[in-house]
C-alpha cells in the first residue's frame, strides 16, 4: 500500500520543477509513472557540449529522498564521467547523497559536470585517458559527438 | 494496387466454376482455369508428388474432368520432354482421342474464351520455336478475331509449346481443337447463347485481350480497381502486336530465364500461390513463365522502405513490387533467413506500363534446419517486432497461402476479438461497470495526493465484486495428510481439494497427446517436413508437438486476509510432494506410440531438463514474512516430515543441488531478484527445476516489467501458485503480471492482454470485465469471511468482534485550545474558498486538518516541544551556538555568526521553515549544531544509526544528543515530560487499559495511532503507571520487528503494544491480542479495517473488542461522515467532476 502513494515531497518538487524550471534544464514526470522523469539538459556554454540537447531519464526510487535518484543519459555523450550506457559518475548520486538534495540540485550538478569533466575520477577509462593525454582532441571528439547525437533532437 | 480480397483467391482456387451458370462463370472459368492449370503444370514439372495435394484444392465437381486433365497433363509433360514436334503430334492425337470427352457445355465456355489464344500466341515465342512460323500465326490470327472465326485459329494451337501451356489453357486449346473438328455448325450454335457477350466482344473487336482481362474482372467483382483505364491500356495494345512480337522474340531469345526451380534438399516447400503484384516500370520487360527475383529491404531500412519487396528479371532489371499484404509477412520471414521465396511471372501485359497488375506464381520454402535443430524449443520467424503487435508473419503466410491448420487451436484471437465465443457468464455487467470509474478517477485525481493513495487502492468490496467472491463454492473437501499437525476447516479442505486438482491438471498421459489449446498444427507441401505448430496468440512456432501438459498448473489462491492461506499451502505441500517437472519424466518412460514428433520432444525435453537439479517447493515471500513461514511450516508439519531450507542472508550457497535437496526452500523476492539480476537464467533458482513455486503476497510482482516479476516468471516449475489477498491492487495490469507468472496462455502475452482486456477495460467496455472473470474463474479461488458454505453458514466462524465508538468529551482547557486552533484554521480555509483555490491549496488544507486532528489526540502534538527550558530565550540559544562552536575547535565547519543570527532571528519572528527533507512545514523541528533546521523525524530517519549521522545539508557529523529542539515564540511551548497532562482521549484509553488489566483475564491490547509522535506521548503515562508495553513502528528493522512480535505473543508482563497504523503492512499475525484501540480515525476506513484484520483472524480465540476513539464536536466526528461518503464514492457511483465537487464539499463539511 505504501508503494502506491507518492510522497508529498515528490509532488512538491515536481510542481516546482514545472513552475520554475532551472535554466537549461527541463524535467517532466512521465504520465504513467510519477516517479519517472524525462529530462533534457542543454549543453552548458563554453563547454564542448554547447549547443547540444541531452536527454536523460531520472527515476525516484521507493526510498527517495532517503536514497538518491537514479539518473542516466539517454543521449550519447563523450564525457570521462559518463559511460556508454549513459551512467553518470557523480558522488552525490552515490555515497554522497543527502536527503536535502533534490531533483533540481541533482540536475544542476549534472549540468555542472558537463562544464567541468573530471578525468581523474573516470567512469569511462578510455575517454578519461583520451582526455588526459590529449585534451584538445578529446574536446573535439566531444564536440563532434554533440553535433552528431545531441543536436536537434 | 489494392490487394485482392482473400475471398476472391479463395473462390478461384476452390471453385473453378465449371458448374456455375454459363455467362458469369465463363470469366471465372478462364481466370481460375488459368490459375489452376498453371499450378498443376508447375507442380508437375517441379515436383510431381505435389500434383495431388494441389489438385485436391480444386473442388470435387471438377475432379472428374481433372482426371482427364491429369492424363493430358502428363502427356503434356512427356511432350515437353520429347520436344516440340513430337509433342505436337501427340497432342493432336490426344485431341482426337478426347474429342468426345469434352462436353458440349465445356466447349461453349471454352469457345467463348478462345480469344486469349491470340495473346497466347504472342507470348509463347520465348518457348523457343521457329521464328518463321510466328508471324504466320499471328497473321492468321489477327484478322480472324473480328470475324469470330474460331476454327481458323486451331491450326496454330499445336504449334505452341505444350511445355509452357498450363492446364486450363490447354483445355481451351483442346476446346478449339474440338470445335474445329466439329466444324462451323457447332460454332454457330454456340454463338447464340453467347449473344450479348459475343456482340460486345465483336464491337470491341479486341477479344484477344480477354484473357488478360479476366483475372482482373474477376477481382473487380469486389475490388473496384480503375478498370477502365487498365482496360484501355490493353485495348490499345493489339494494334501493335505483330511488330512487338517479332521484336520481342529477338530481344528475348536466349535471355529469358524461365527454367524450373531446382529442388533443393535444404529447403522445404511450404506452398505456392498466385500473387498479384504491381509493375513499377514500363516497357516490354516480362514474358510469361519468366523467373523473377525478389529483392528484400535491408533490415535497417527506414520506416517507409521496410515493406517494399521489389522483383526483377535477369535481363530487364526491376519490374515491380509485391503488394503490401504479402510484403509485410514475407519481409520478416525472409529476414529470419529461414524462409526463401521464388517466383515466376504467369501473366503480365506484354508491354508494361506503370502500376499494372502482374500475376506472379510464388513458391515459399522453409529451411530444413527448423525441423532438425533441437536446441531451440520454439522460434518466431519475425526478428524484432513490437511487443504490441498481434500480427505474426508465419501465421499470415499460412493464411495467405490458404494453408488451413489440420488441427485448429481451441480458441483463436479472432473468436475472442469478435466475442463470438460464449464466455458463459452470468449477466453481471452492472457490477463490472461499477468498477470502471475507479480507473477514470485515478487519472483525474493526481492533484490530490493525500487522498489519492487511498482511492488507488481497490477496496475489498469492489474486489469482491470483481472476483465474484460472494459466490458459494461447492467444492469437494480433501482430507489433509497426517503429517499436517493442525486441523483444517472445511473451507480449507476445499481449497486443498481445489489446489490438488489444479496441480494434477489434465491427466498427464492424455495431456501429452492433446494439442495445447493455443496452438494450431499446420502441414506444409513438402512431404519431407514434419508438421509445424504455431501459437495463434504469440506467433511462436515449433516443430515439436506442443502438448497440453505445458498449460498452466496452479492458480491464484486469493482468499481474503485471515482465512489461512499459509496453512492451506502447507497442507498442499505436504499432500502433494514432488520433485522437478514430472511431466517430462513421465513422458520419457511412457510409451507414446503416436508420432515421432512426440518422441523428438521427449529427447529434447530430456536434454533440457535432466541437466537441472530437481527441486521441491520454492516459496518466495516478502522479507517480513520469512520468519512466519518458517515457523508455521515447522509447527504445522510433523517433525522430520519435510526438510525446510531458508535461502536468505549473508552466507548463501550457490549450489543449486544443495537447495534442490530440500522439500521446501524459502526465500525472499529480493534474493530471487538479485540472483536473477546477476545470473539471469543461470541463477541458483533458475538452475533448479522446481516441482512447485509459491509466491506469497504475489501482488509484490504486480509490475510485470520489473526484474522481480521477470525473475519469478522465468523460474522453471511444474506448478505455480500465487497467494494474495489482493490480486488487484491498483490496476488491472497487476493481474496481468500474475497471469504471466502462472503462464496462462494466451493472457501472458501482453499484446493480447492489452488488446482484449486492458484497453477495452480502460475504455469502459464491460466485456473486458466479463472476459477477466471468465479467465479467472477456473484459476482463482477467493473466499472472504462472509462467504457461505453449502448450508449457507459462513465458512469461517471467528469469535465475534465487538466494535464500539468511545466518544470523548474534551476538558474545558482542551476545548478552548482546540477552538482557537479551529477558528484560526477556518479563517484560512474560508480564504481559500473565497479565492476559489481550495483544490490548489489542498496540501495546505490537509496541513490545517492534520493539526486539528492531532489536537484531538493531545494538544501537545501541535505544540512545540521543549526538551528543556534552557534555550527558550533565543539570545541564549545564539550564544550557546557561538560558544560551542568556538569551544569545539574541531575541523567541523562552523556556521558564521551572521548565519546564526539570521537563523535565530527567523526563529524569533516565528517563521516556520520548510523541512529540506520532507519539504513540508517542519513538524517538531530540530536545530543542528551547524544551525540547520529540519523535522526531527526526517533527520533521524536519514541516519543509518539511531544515535548519529550526517547533517543532510552540510554533511557534518551530528549526534542525537546534540540536537536542539527548535525553540519557538509559540505560546504553547511545553516540555511534555515535565508538564505532562492527560488529554481526554488519553485518559479514556488509560481507563480502558486499566480495566482490562484489573479483570485479570490476561488479555492483551494493541493501540493504533497514525502518528508515532502520539505513541511517543503515550509512552509517558504508561511508564508512569507502570504499564508494561512494547512498541512496533516503521522504524524497526526486520530483526527487531520479529523480536517485538515474538515477545508480545509470549510475554506476560507487557500487555500493551503501541503500533503505528501503517507499520508492518502485510500479513502480520497479531492474534495474541484481543483488544484493539484505534486512537484516531483515518480517512480511508479500509486502513482501519486492515488493522483490525491483523487481530481478528484465524487463531483468534477470544472476542475481539475494538474501540475507536472519537472526540465529540470536533473534526474527528465529521471525518466519520466523510468516511461514510467515501465508501459510496469508492463504490464508484460518482463521475470525475462529481468527485472533484465532492472533495470540496467534504472539506467544507470538515470546517463546518
Amino acid at each position: 500500500m505504501a508503494n502506491s502513494n507518492l510522497p508529498r515531497r515528490i509532488i512538491k518538487e515536481t510542481q516546482r520543477l514545472l513552475s520554475e524550471p532551472a535554466p537549461g534544464i527541463s524535467a517532466s514526470p512521465s504520465e504513467d509513472n510519477m516517479r519517472y522523469f524525462n529530462v533534457m539538459i542543454l549543453g552548458p556554454a563554453q563547454s564542448p557540449y554547447e549547443g547540444g540537447v541531452f536527454k536523460l531519464e531520472l527515476f525516484l526510487p521507493e526510498e527517495y529522498p532517503m536514497a538518491a535518484p537514479k539518473v542516466r543519459f539517454l543521449t550519447k555523450i563523450y564525457h570521462p564521467n559518463i559511460d556508454k550506457l549513459g551512467r553518470i559518475c557523480l558522488d552525490i548520486l552515490k555515497d554522497k547523497w543527502s536527503p536535502a538534495l533534490q531533483i533540481r540540485t541533482v540536475l544542476l550538478s549534472i549540468q555542472a559536470l558537463l562544464s567541468a569533466p573530471n578525468p581523474d575520477d573516470p567512469l569511462s577509462e578510455n575517454i578519461a585517458k583520451h582526455w588526459k593525454t590529449n585534451e584538445a582532441e578529446a574536446v573535439e571528439t566531444a564536440k563532434e559527438w554533440t553535433r552528431l547525437y545531441a543536436s536537434g533532437a | 494496387m489494392e490487394p485482392k480480397p482473400m475471398d476472391d483467391i479463395d473462390g478461384t482456387l476452390q471453385n473453378p466454376g465449371l458448374s456455375a451458370p454459363p455467362i458469369t462463370v465463363k470469366r471465372t472459368v478462364t481466370s481460375t482455369g488459368a490459375r489452376i492449370t498453371t499450378q498443376i503444370k508447375e507442380d508437375g514439372s517441379e515436383d510431381s508428388e505435389e500434383v495431388k495435394p494441389v489438385k485436391s484444392l480444386v473442388g470435387d465437381e471438377v475432379e472428374d474432368k481433372v482426371v482427364v486433365s491429369e492424363n493430358v497433363c502428363s502427356d503434356c509433360l512427356a511432350a515437353s520432354v520429347e520436344g516440340v514436334k513430337s509433342s505436337r503430334t501427340r497432342f493432336e492425337e490426344f485431341i482426337k482421342a478426347n474429342k468426345k470427352i469434352v462436353s458440349e457445355e465445356e466447349c461453349l465456355k471454352i469457345e467463348s474464351k478462345e480469344e486469349p489464344q491470340v495473346n497466347r500466341v504472342k507470348e509463347e515465342p520465348d518457348v523457343g520455336f521457329d521464328d518463321k512460323k510466328k508471324p504466320e500465326d499471328s497473321a492468321s490470327n489477327r484478322p480472324l478475331v473480328p470475324e469470330k472465326s474460331v476454327e481458323a485459329k486451331v491450326p496454330s494451337v499445336p504449334e505452341t509449346s505444350v511445355k509452357n501451356m498450363p492446364y486450363q489453357e490447354w483445355l481451351q486449346f483442346r476446346g478449339y481443337a474440338k470445335s474445329s473438328g466439329e466444324g462451323t455448325n457447332s460454332h454457330e450454335k454456340k454463338v447464340k447463347p453467347e449473344g450479348l457477350e459475343t456482340a460486345r466482344l465483336a464491337n470491341e473487336s479486341k477479344a484477344n485481350v480477354r484473357v488478360r482481362e479476366e483475372p482482373r474482372l474477376f477481382a473487380e467483382n469486389k475490388v473496384n480497381v480503375k478498370e477502365e483505364s487498365v482496360r484501355s491500356s490493353f485495348w490499345s495494345k493489339p494494334q501493335k502486336v505483330k511488330k512487338e512480337k517479332v521484336e520481342e522474340q529477338r530481344v528475348s531469345a536466349g535471355l529469358v530465364e524461365d527454367g524450373d526451380f531446382p529442388e533443393d534438399p535444404d529447403w522445404f516447400l511450404v506452398g505456392r500461390t498466385l500473387v498479384t503484384a504491381l509493375s513499377t516500370t514500363k516497357g516490354r520487360k516480362l514474358v510469361d513463365n519468366e523467373i523473377v527475383h525478389f529483392t528484400f529491404p535491408s533490415p535497417n531500412s527506414r520506416y517507409n522502405m521496410q515493406w517494399i519487396v521489389r522483383f526483377s528479371t535477369k535481363r530487364s532489371g526491376e519490374i515491380g513490387r509485391l503488394p503490401m499484404e504479402w510484403a509485410k509477412c514475407v519481409v520478416p520471414l525472409v529476414c529470419s533467413n529461414k524462409v526463401k521465396v521464388l517466383g515466376r511471372c504467369v501473366a503480365a501485359p506484354a508491354n508494361l506500363s506503370l502500376m499494372q497488375e502482374i500475376m506472379l506464381y510464388v513458391s515459399f520454402y522453409i529451411h530444413h534446419s527448423i525441423f532438425s535443430d533441437w536446441d531451440k524449443s520454439s522460434w518466431r520467424l519475425d526478428g524484432c517486432r513490437s511487443i504490441d503487435s498481434t500480427v505474426y508473419p508465419l501465421l499470415t503466410l499460412f493464411n495467405l497461402l490458404k494453408n488451413k491448420p489440420f488441427q485448429k487451436a481451441d480458441f483463436t484471437p479472432a473468436e475472442l476479438d469478435s466475442r463470438k465465443r460464449l464466455l458463459n457468464l452470468e449477466g453481471d455487467s452492472e457490477e463490472a461497470a461499477s468498477m470502471l470509474p475507479i480507473v477514470k478517477r485515478r487519472k483525474g485525481c493526481q492533484q490530490f495526493p493525500e487522498q489519492n493513495k487511498d482511492e488507488q487502492t481497490i477496496t475489498e468490496s469492489s474486489l469482491n465484486k470483481l472476483m465474484g467472491a460472494a459466490e458459494v463454492y461447492n467444492l469437494e473437501e480433501m482430507e489433509p495428510p497426517n503429517t499436517l499437525l493442525c486441523d483444517l476447516r472445511p473451507y480449507q479442505k476445499q481449497a486443498l481439494y481445489w489446489m490438488s486438482k489444479l496441480e494434477q491438471g489434465i491427466d498427464v498421459e492424455k495431456a501429452a497427446e492433446t494439442l495445447h489449446p493455443c496452438w494450431s498444427a499446420y502441414r506444409i507441401c513438402d512431404g519431407r517436413a514434419s508438421s509445424i505448430y504455431v501459437n495463434v496468440f504469440s506467433g511462436e512456432a515449433t516443430t515439436k508437438f506442443p502438448t497440453a501438459t505445458q498449460m498452466a498448473r496452479g492458480g491464484i489462491l486469493a482468499d481474503a486476509m485471515g482465512l489461512g492461506k499459509t496453512v492451506m499451502t502447507i497442507a498442499l505441500i505436504l499432500a502433494r510432494r514432488g520433485r522437478g517437472c514430472p511431466d517430462n519424466e513421465e513422458l520419457d518412460t511412457e510409451t507414446v506410440d503416436n508420432a515421432q514428433i512426440t518422441k523428438k520432444r521427449k529427447i529434447d525435453s530430456h536434454i533440457n531438463i535432466s541437466s537441472k537439479a530437481k527441486g521441491g517447493t520454492l516459496i518466495v515471500c516478502p522479507m517480513a514474512l520469512l520468519g512466519q513461514w518458517k515457523d508455521e511450516l515447522e509447527t504445522h508439519s510433523e517433525p522430520e516430515s519435510i526438510s525446510i531450507f531458508v535461502h536468505y542472508g549473508g552466507d548463501r550457497t550457490n549450489n543449486p543441488k544443495v537447495i534442490a535437496e530440500h522439500d521446501v526452500v524459502l526465500t525472499t523476492y529480493g534474493v530471487l531478484t538479485a540472483a536473477y539480476k546477476s545470473d539471469a537464467e543461470d541463477s541458483i533458482f533458475h538452475k533448479v527445476s522446481w516441482y512447485r513455486v509459491v509466491l506469497d503476497e504475489a501482488h509484490t510482482i504486480k509490475c510485470w516489467k520489473t526484474l522481480g516479476a521477470q525473475a519469478a516468471c522465468a523460474l522453471s516449475s511444474c506448478c505455480r501458485w500465487c497467494l494474495t489477498g489482493t490480486p488487484l491492487q491498483n490496476n488491472l495490469e497487476d493481474l496481468y503480471s500474475l497471469l504471466c507468472f502462472l503462464h496462462v496462455e494466451p493472457w501472458c502475452n501482453w499484446a493480447w492482454w492489452n488488446k482484449l482486456i486492458q484497453k477495452p477495460y480502460e475504455n469502459g467496455d464491460p466485456r473486458a470485465m466479463k472476459l477477466i472473470k471468465a479467465i479467472l474463474r477456473p484459476l482463482m479461488l477467493r473466499r472472504t469471511k462472509e462467504t457461505k458454505d453449502k448450508e449457507g453458514r459462513p465458512i469461517l466462524v471467528l469469535p465475534p468482534t465487538d466494535i464500539q465508538i468511545i466518544e470523548c468529551e474534551q476538558s474545558e482547557a482542551e476545548h478552548d485550545f482546540y477552538d482557537a486552533l479551529f477558528r484560526k484554521s477556518k479563517v484560512q480555509f474560508d480564504q481559500f474558498v473565497a479565492q476559489g483555490k481550495v483544490l490548489h491549496n489542498f496540501a495546505n488544507i490537509l496541513e490545517l486538518l492534520l493539526r486539528l486532528r492531532q489536537c484531538c489526540n493531545h494538544p501537545f502534538l501541535v505544540m512545540s516541544r521543549a526538551d528543556s527550558q534552557k534555550y527558550t530565550d533565543l539570545n541564549k540559544l545564539a550564544k550557546r551556538f557561538l560558544e560551542t562552536n568556538t569551544d569545539s575547535g574541531t575541523n567541523q565547519t562552523v556556521p558564521t555568526r551572521a548565519y546564526i543570527e539570521e537563523v535565530v532571528e527567523g526563529i524569533r519572528r516565528g517563521e516556520n521553515m520548510e523541512c529540506p527533507i520532507c519539504m513540508e512545514f517542519a513538524d517538531d523541528p530540530v536545530l543542528t549544531p551547524c544551525a540547520h533546521r529540519m523535522c526531527r523525524e526526517c533527520l533521524l530517519s536519514s541516519w543509518r544509526t539511531p544515535t548519529s549521522g550526517l547533517c543532510p545539508i552540510c554533511r557534518q557529523l551530528l549526534k542525537k544528543t546534540e540536537l536542539i529542539t527548535c525553540p519557538t515564540e509559540n505560546q504553547f511551548r511545553v516540555d511534555v515530560e515535565n508538564n505532562w497532562k492527560e488529554s481526554s482521549k488519553v485518559s479514556k484509553l488509560l481507563d480502558c487499559l486499566e480495566q482490562i488489566c484489573e479483570s485479570g483475564s490476561g488479555e492483551k491490547s494493541i493501540v493504533f495511532s497514525q502518528w508515532t509522535s502520539f505513541l511517543d506521548l503515550l509512552e509517558i503515562p504508561l511508564k508512569r503507571r507502570g504499564v508494561g508495553f512494547l512498541r512496533f513502528d516503521g522504524k524497526l528493522v526486520q530483526k527487531q520487528r520479529e523480536r517485538v512480535l515474538k515477545e508480545f505473543s509470549e510475554t506476560k508482563d507487557k500487555m500493551v503494544l503501541l503500533m503505528s497504523l501503517k507499520a508492518g503492512g502485510v500479513g502480520l499475525n497479531l492474534t495474541a491480542a484481543s483488544h484493539v484501540f484505534l486512537m484516531d480515525p483515518w480517512w480511508n476506513p479500509a486502513v482501519e479495517e486492515q488493522a483490525i484484520m491483523r487481530i481478528h483472524r484465524i487463531g483468534q480465540k477470544r472476542t475481539v473488542r475494538v474501540r475507536r476513539f472519537i472526540v465529540r464536536d470536533t473534526v474527528e466526528e465529521r471525518m466519520q461522515q466523510v468516511q461514510a461518503r467515501k465508501q459510496r464514492m469508492i463504490a464508484g457511483a460518482l463521475t470525475e467532476e462529481e468527485v472533484r465537487m465532492a472533495r470540496i464539499e467534504e472539506l467544507k463539511m470538515l470546517f463546518r
